[in-house]
């Protein structure tokens, strides 16, 4: 929490309802006022035109210090990005490719083939492709009738998906790593990772938004528990 | 011998050729490039995975950061290309809230503009708006491009039914004072510098230059009358010149309205329309200039 030092005063601003004695206001609330504090930006979907997202960038207007950036929001929930990045920052990623030909597909990845969407309307999941009917299907799916590129990944081991609170996760080992490194590269509190299990090593694949009716009690009592260790580490939260 | 100087990546997608004047455009940048020694390619979205074998990129498939475009932008900046348009430029010019607020904060003057969120769409608040604007007022979604997503609405019912409808993509939306003018101003901007400047005028009877016909799938636009940048107003090129340098150092589009004597910005757009004829009538050195740009 390097962004905490020296930041005497943590606000949170949050769309769920949590189980915390700290203050809270929500997102529509925020954006009409002009408060000077260390922002702590809780939401389920933190995609690019959402509240989430606006939240932030009212906060970086203001000169705020804010989690996550509107930026990383972007770049966090497109694939292609967000997997460069990843890996820039030492994260184990997957190869991909990002494009809008079938053909350009099962010449340079083959099957299987993990096909993630790349356009502004489709947000959640991925389809695997074992041959090329279903990659066809595949395709006019996710690139909504071939008007957009999708993101191709070669389906070497086994895929897995899990929520990722402030970087922590039901999951152990390589998965935990992973899930934390991601975290300290995108600061998304709250979000749901695709990765590839290869040969026992973890890949990063892609990041989506998490339901609200996918969060359990105990991962509220997580999100809680995060934001009470922030608003110790500088003084008494305010709101 | 010639020495190939740079490798320039042109990102284009189908429709960038269907207008014969933006595909005659298209090949001005490419004959200039290569005048200058360059290579220029274009390159559809087949071909991102060989962003890393050029030294440059220039977008001119429509950007936005939920498009195509925008990985296309943040691929070659992440691995340090020169890039045209920057991916700063696209998520600040590609979110009119965030432009917007951008513009209240350094003081650019612009059209009275409040933004909404869903929470607010409510009677009373619709009532407080049309008191402080008047009637109609202008409802724009912050992603709106080429006049698109942009609409007047005189009474609640017509704002609830278009906002419920730019509400679907995003949860806050902008609301303007409706300023009808005989044509926008728009000043091209290159690097802080004023690269072109002509009028959008607006079709007759209508109130912004694009115009979609009921019924039918194809919009008409106004006339583009082109003047030589010496020539335009000190005061607009200025006016221009502060709005981008809020954003960046890019390439932009800036839309201006002139009323009552004064300069208003409507919107800075990165990924302006550069048409062969229009833009460039009475600025030719508008292809050379971004080609150095480019490489430089």
């Amino acid at each position: 929490m390097d962004l905490l030092s020296g930041v005497p005063w943590v606000l949170v601003v949050s769309n769920i309802d949590l189980t915390t004695n700290v203050p809270i206001v929500s997102p529509s609330t925020f954006l009409g006022l002009s408060i000077k504090d260390f922002i702590v930006n809780i939401n389920n979907d933190y995609r690019y035109l959402k509240i989430g997202y606006y939240v932030s960038l009212h906060a970086e207007t203001l000169g705020n210090p804010v989690i996550p950036a509107s930026g990383n929001m972007i770049d966090a929930n497109r694939t292609p990005v967000f997997l460069l990045r990843s890996s820039k920052a030492g994260i184990p990623t997957m190869p991909y490719i990002v494009t809008g030909s079938v053909k350009q597909i099962i010449s340079e990845v083959g099957f299987p083939v993990v096909i993630f969407a790349v356009n502004p309307f489709i947000y959640d999941g991925f389809k695997i492709a074992r041959n090329r009917s279903s990659l066809y299907r595949a395709m006019k799916s996710l690139s909504m009738n071939y008007k957009f590129a999708v993101c191709a990944i070669p389906l070497r081991g086994e895929m897995f998906s899990f929520k990722s609170i402030f970087g922590k996760c039901e999951l152990e080992g390589d998965f935990e790593e992973v899930s934390e490194m991601v975290y300290k590269v995108f600061k998304i509190p709250i979000c749901k990772l695709h990765v590839q299990r290869v040969d026992g090593k973890v890949h990063l694949c892609s990041l989506q938004p998490v339901k609200r009716e996918e969060l359990t009690p105990s991962d509220l009592r997580l999100v809680s528990e995060e934001i009470f260790l922030m608003s110790r580490h500088g003084d008494p939260v305010i709101v | 011998m010639t020495q190939l100087l740079s490798k320039i990546a042109c990102f284009v997608e189908r429709y960038n050729f269907t207008d014969p004047r933006e595909e005659n455009a298209l090949q001005n940048f490419r004959f200039t490039a290569e005048k200058l020694g360059h290579e220029f390619s274009f390159m559809f979205k087949e071909k991102i995975s060989d962003i890393p074998v050029y030294d440059a990129v220039f977008i001119r498939a429509t950007t936005d950061p939920l498009y195509t475009a925008y990985i296309v932008s943040k691929t070659a900046w992440e691995l340090g290309l020169r890039v045209v348009d920057d991916p700063e430029s696209i998520k600040i010019c590609g979110n009119k809230v965030h432009l917007y607020t951008l513009f209240r904060k350094y003081g650019v003057p612009h059209i009275p503009t409040i933004f909404l969120t869903k929470d607010e769409l409510h009677h009373k608040r619709l009532v407080e708006i049309f008191k402080e604007y008047g009637k109609p007022v202008v409802l724009k979604a912050p992603y709106t491009s080429f006049s698109r997503y942009v609409e007047k609405v005189a009474c609640e019912t017509s704002f609830r039914e278009i906002a419920k409808r730019f509400f679907r993509k995003s949860d806050v939306l902008v609301v303007q004072k409706f300023m009808p003018t005989a044509f926008d101003w728009r000043v091209g901007v290159l690097n802080g510098e004023v690269l072109y400047v002509c009028k959008y005028m607006i079709p007759k009877g209508r109130w912004k230059h694009g115009v979609k016909l009921r019924g039918k799938p194809t919009f008409i636009w106004g006339r583009t009358v082109a003047m030589k940048r010496e020539n335009a107003p000190a005061k607009l090129k200025e006016v221009a010149l502060k709005a981008c340098s809020i954003i960046g150092n890019g390439l932009y589009g800036v839309d201006i309205k002139e009323f009552g004597g004064e300069y208003v910005v409507v919107e800075v757009n990165d990924n302006p329309s550069i048409y062969a004829g229009y833009e460039d009538l009475r600025n030719k050195d508008v292809y050379e200039k971004i080609i150095k740009f480019l490489v430089n």
